[in-house]
């Protein structure tokens, strides 16, 4: 029972690479400084996209729980995250680029987040982004708004956990 | 072969020295020894000639410095020094070397006397931080600094494009249309292709340092003759400049001299291991002193400046016109674009796109809307002798310029490959980070030092200066719209 466990404790353990890897192909880095074990997702709007070679990047700030306002820190500030992806060139392919999300872009993204706390990730399965001019209905997220978008393979990732702001 | 530019102006010249009184602050070109065009007659988009006589040519444009210092050539050539203005000119109550706000002064920018009558390349290198020039003023203070020449400018009429296009595809399909029409573009072949293959330097490397021997050496064969090379940033006071750019590019432009000559907090791309970007091929620190030019059917190789440039002209290839700007690969902007082009004859178009905005110091920040005309045309000694490649460039960025604007200028062939000293490919190490000042300093290895993360894509240069000179100026406020959202 306790190999069985632990077989099932390594598959998932996998599956949750296997997951990132296929966001990130031909990734730079290690992934050891992720938090594996939490999966958030957020529906936000585009700061900047950042179209570097290794790792496409997007700033956004995550939208309330009402989806009518940006989530801002203690300080007032909005509380921008980075999530990362795979290269440029490949994120592209699935129509992630600069001409397309466009600061203001409003779109939902499932990420592992850093261990350490700082508000980054590196993406896990499908993104969806929002129709111009359009937000989800409060707790949604884009894949259940008319004339959303599909980028990458899969659905948003079923979270784990729901971040809340310092 | 020569272009048109040269010939044309030679004709010029001649109209003007039988009597047709024009421009009477620019002496003549007389260019008597280059060399019939390959264009027989004036195409549709490359080779026309700057629209007004130029001085002649010898390699060694001293009179033409406007500035205070020209780093490269390293010649002082100031009209005042020690904060006095020159005889004859009124000082305004303030400039950019005394301003505590260059927001402010908008109304001043536009004034040669803001920047002293110094040129772009001056105002960089006043401090003496060029290993390449001399300095120009005096206790580390820039109400010192010395003046430049008010009465020189390279006019604006020159360089603008002179083409009809507004943009760079108008321009490369008319080129492409004429070439059609002479049974073009060329295919080559490895048989038929132009031996261009060999390594080549810029006519400013030719008489580098040419001040600190007082100016001494012999001129330059005219078949290397070139316009002032404005993009380089000596010929030309700061207004000029300035005119050809919009109303945010203006001001960013202001910015980045006065952070130079006001705050002394030089950024040059690589001391922070940052890009150096695509205008850095033709900025004056950028070069390339060398290229290395290779050609293959399918593709020409351009090889040299800063930062490891690597450039490459794919040959017959079109451009995905969907999407924000042409691109032929994935819709990434990249540091160098990407480029295509075709041979009509020997002489090669090019179309360059998808490119990263950016800035490269002494020059104006552009947009990712930039987007290039390329004209290389081969030029013959008087023996036919292989002499080197004309380089004209036509700039399009609706973003930053009014109006296109064009550079033409000549790399002389120097040598063949095979003898070449190897290329070596470097990797840049940061050893200059941001320092409590906000000034680049250096930091020995083993030393803690408090490092602030900046994104890369949102002008790092300008956000440090903002950061530390910039407290209690009257910045315009930017737009920071975020979808609406509060």
């Amino acid at each position: 029972m306790q190999r069985l466990r632990r077989r099932l404790a390594t598959g998932l353990t996998l599956a949750t690479i296997a997951a990132v890897a296929s966001a990130t192909a031909s990734a730079h880095h290690s992934f050891a400084m992720y938090d594996q074990s939490i999966k958030y997702v957020f529906t936000g709007v585009v700061e900047r996209v950042n179209p570097d070679s290794s790792h496409l990047q997007i700033a956004f700030v995550p939208l309330n729980e009402k989806r009518d306002a940006l989530v801002r820190d203690s300080s007032g500030k909005p509380a921008t995250w980075l999530v990362e992806m795979g290269g440029s060139a490949a994120s592209a392919r699935e129509g992630i680029t600069v001409n397309d999300f466009p600061r203001g872009t409003v779109f939902s993204v499932g990420l592992v987040p850093l261990r350490n706390g700082q508000r980054g990730g590196a993406r896990v399965e499908g993104l969806f982004k929002c129709a111009v001019g359009k937000t989800p209905a409060p707790g949604q997220h884009c894949d259940s708004v008319e004339g959303a978008t599909s980028h990458g393979n899969g659905g948003l990732v079923k979270p784990t956990a729901t971040w809340t702001p310092e | 072969m020569n272009s048109a530019f040269i010939r044309t102006t030679s004709v010029t010249v001649a109209v003007l020295v039988l009597g047709v009184c024009v421009m009477t602050s620019l002496r003549a070109q007389t260019q008597a020894s280059v060399q019939a065009t390959t264009t027989t007659q004036k195409s549709v988009g490359r080779g026309w000639p700057v629209p007004m006589p130029l001085k002649p040519f010898d390699g060694y444009p001293d009179e033409d410095f406007v500035g205070a210092v020209t780093p490269w050539y390293y010649t002082t050539s100031t009209t005042a020094t020690g904060g006095k203005a020159p005889a004859g000119i009124q000082p305004l109550p303030r400039d950019i070397f005394t301003s505590k706000d260059f927001y402010s002064d908008r109304d001043l920018w536009m004034d040669r006397r803001y920047y002293r009558c110094n040129s772009p390349i001056a105002l960089d290198s006043i401090w003496g931080d060029y290993s390449s020039g001399p300095r120009a003023l005096d206790n580390d203070d820039p109400k010192t600094a010395a003046w430049g020449h008010c009465e020189r400018d390279y006019p604006r009429a020159a360089i603008v494009s002179p083409y009809p296009f507004k943009t760079a595809r108008e321009h490369y399909e008319a080129l492409l249309a004429e070439t059609k029409t002479r049974g073009g573009p060329t295919e080559q072949t490895k048989d038929t292709l132009p031996d261009w293959n060999g390594r080549y330097t810029r006519n400013l490397n030719l008489v580098f340092g040419r001040g600190r021997r007082g100016g001494a050496g012999d001129p330059l064969p005219q078949v290397f003759a070139e316009p002032p090379q404005w993009v380089v940033g000596w010929a030309n006071q700061m207004p000029t400049i300035l005119s050809l750019l919009t109303p945010q590019y203006q001001q960013r432009y202001v910015q980045q001299m006065y952070h130079k000559v006001n705050s002394n907090a030089a950024q040059f791309s690589l001391m922070y291991c940052r890009p150096e970007g695509l205008l850095r091929w033709w900025s004056g620190p950028g070069g390339p002193s060398q290229l290395d030019v290779m050609v293959v059917p399918g593709r020409v190789q351009f090889l040299g400046g800063t930062d490891n440039a690597l450039r490459h002209v794919q040959i017959g290839r079109a451009f995905d016109l969907k999407g924000k700007v042409p691109h032929l690969g994935a819709e990434v902007p990249s540091w160098l674009g990407e480029t295509i082009g075709f041979w009509d004859g020997d002489t090669l178009v090019t179309w360059t796109s998808n490119v990263q905005g950016w800035f490269t110091h002494s020059s104006w920040e552009y947009s990712n809307q930039m987007q290039l005309i390329e004209i290389w045309t081969p030029r013959r000694f008087a023996d036919g002798k292989f002499a080197g490649l004309e380089h004209e460039t036509i700039f399009y960025d609706p973003e930053a310029f009014v109006q296109p604007v064009r550079d033409v200028r000549f790399f002389s062939r120097r040598g063949d490959l095979k003898d070449a000293p190897p290329f070596h490919l470097v990797h840049c190490n940061q050893t200059i980070f941001v320092g409590e000042d906000g000034r680049g300093t250096q930091v020995p290895p083993g030393t803690t030092i408090r490092y602030t993360v900046r994104d890369l894509y949102d002008r790092p240069w300008a956000r440090i200066w903002e950061q530390y000179f910039e407290k209690g100026m009257k910045r315009p406020a930017e737009t920071d719209e975020l979808g609406g959202f509060k």
